[in-house]
């Protein structure tokens, strides 16, 4: 059976600046995938690209053996048919960026109700009970009927995962789920991720949480400068890093 | 007496109310058409576009109506305006519209550009299409942001119609103004300030309204 995720010879540049360089890893089914490194590093930009929010300049994007992006192949690129690719990957933003005039369960609601509309498979009536159950999941029902302004940055990144999921994306990205909160918030948020990761859901997780990318992840990529330093089971990245810029950068966080 | 000035004055004040609702119903939406030429990629449409709104925001609104209204006299030498009453107020019109549809271009441009480029990636994400994002997602969070400021070029507006005056054109001044003439008094042109009150004090409570309605949420 085919990877669930295939990434190929990924370049990017912003106008000189090579931000990839020949990025290529394969992920499973059920892996829950770590991406570390310093700032400036790429990951975002990785990340970002999978999501089709920026087109890389070369290389292939495999989903469950379907090609979703070939630079090589120029103007595949309406409008409709990347919103259909964008599907199969969630996105959890490092700013949640909620909707502010939907409550916690419209926001987690909407996408589903709106691509109801043009597709029958989705059953309009199960959409509320779907989100609410997500919201429960998160540790958020009573927190359904209030607005974005009334939640913590800890609960709005939760309703922001909810959101993602309710699509039953094939691969849930998180872009630095962590980074916009205090401290003391964090916490709920990698723990509804750790919960993620125990059911078996599809992950690449962007951090700086290095204990937590440790614990909960199955394998881990270590990228500097564009390019993938290291990667590999995320215990022995960590514990044990092959490369001298990988062990640097670990043992640059104490750990 | 009074009551003879008050149905008079009432009745130059219907003039200033349809000049005011003329302007406000072609400046919107022609502000709006303005401001996505401001914010063109292209610059052969940005740059003039941003001169023209220079130009008129930095001249008076009086010299904008003179101008238009005796300009193309003397540049065409035809009189493009019509005779009369109709022609003054088109030409009042006219200048008016400009104005405004500058002023509101503006307003709307920092309220689009105010939304956080996340909410369109966010939408984008979840499938949605740039529409259904915009209209669903991003345009209420527009709205919020320039009530208040279309609030006040509204109620600026009410009093501007008075510079339309300058061209002869009817409305409440100039009627409360003939009373100086006709009956030898002043205090019907004073008694049109009561007027303009009544009118800003209720559109106040509407936009107050407005912006009551659209405070159940919040934006950063």
């Amino acid at each position: 059976m085919a990877s669930i995720l295939e990434v190929e010879n990924i370049r990017k540049n912003f106008g000189r600046t090579e931000v990839l360089k020949d990025i290529r890893f394969t992920m499973e089914e059920g892996e829950a995938l770590s991406i570390i490194g310093s700032s400036g590093s790429g990951k975002t930009t990785l990340l970002r690209c999978l999501n089709f929010l920026e087109t890389p300049d070369e290389g292939i994007i495999r989903v469950r053996g379907e090609e979703l992006f070939n630079a090589a192949q120029k103007g595949s690129g309406s409008e409709a048919v990347i919103r259909r690719k964008r599907l199969h990957f969630g996105l959890v933003f490092q700013s949640f960026n909620l909707f502010p005039q939907y409550t916690a369960l419209e926001n987690v609601m909407l996408a589903p109700s709106l691509l109801a509309k043009e597709d029958s498979s989705i059953q309009k009536e199960t959409l509320a009970d779907r989100a609410r159950e997500l919201l429960d999941q998160m540790g958020l029902s009573d927190r359904a009927d209030n607005y974005p302004h009334q939640l913590s940055g800890g609960q709005q990144q939760r309703v922001a995962i909810a959101r993602a999921l309710a699509l039953h994306p094939d691969i849930l990205c998180f872009d630095e789920p962590t980074s916009a909160l205090d401290p003391e918030l964090t916490g709920e948020v990698l723990k509804v991720i750790r919960a993620l990761a125990e059911h078996k859901t599809t992950m690449i997780i962007v951090t700086h949480e290095m204990a937590f990318a440790r614990d909960v992840s199955d394998r881990a990529i270590f990228m500097d400068d564009g390019v993938i330093v290291e990667q590999g089971p995320s215990r022995e990245l960590f514990d044990n890093p092959k490369m001298e810029r990988t062990r640097k950068f670990i043992s640059s966080f104490g750990g | 007496m009074f009551g003879e000035v008050t149905l008079s004055l009432l009745q130059g004040f219907g003039g200033t109310l349809k000049l005011f609702a003329l302007t406000l119903l072609l400046s919107l939406p022609l502000g709006l058409i303005i401001s996505f030429g401001s914010m063109s990629a292209i610059g052969v449409i940005r740059l003039p576009v941003r001169f023209v709104i220079w130009v008129i925001r930095g001249t008076p609104l009086m010299l904008q109506l003179l101008v238009i209204y005796f300009g193309p006299g003397i540049i065409l030498h035809a009189n493009i305006w019509g005779s009369g009453d109709t022609g003054r107020f088109i030409a009042a019109l006219t200048a008016f519209v400009i104005n405004y549809a500058c002023y509101f271009s503006e307003i709307f441009r920092g309220g689009i550009q105010s939304v956080p480029v996340g909410q369109y990636e966010a939408g984008a994400v979840l499938g949605m299409t740039r529409r259904q994002t915009f209209y669903r997602v991003i345009l209420l969070q527009v709205i919020k942001r320039i009530v208040p400021p279309i609030s006040n070029e509204v109620i600026t507006l009410v009093k501007d119609t008075s510079l339309a005056r300058i061209i002869a054109v009817y409305e409440i001044i100039w009627k409360g103004q003939s009373f100086i003439k006709s009956a030898g008094i002043i205090w019907p042109l004073f008694y049109t300030g009561v007027f303009y009150l009544a009118f800003s004090g209720l559109l106040t409570l509407l936009f107050g309204y407005v912006e009551k309605r659209l405070g159940f949420f919040e934006i950063k």
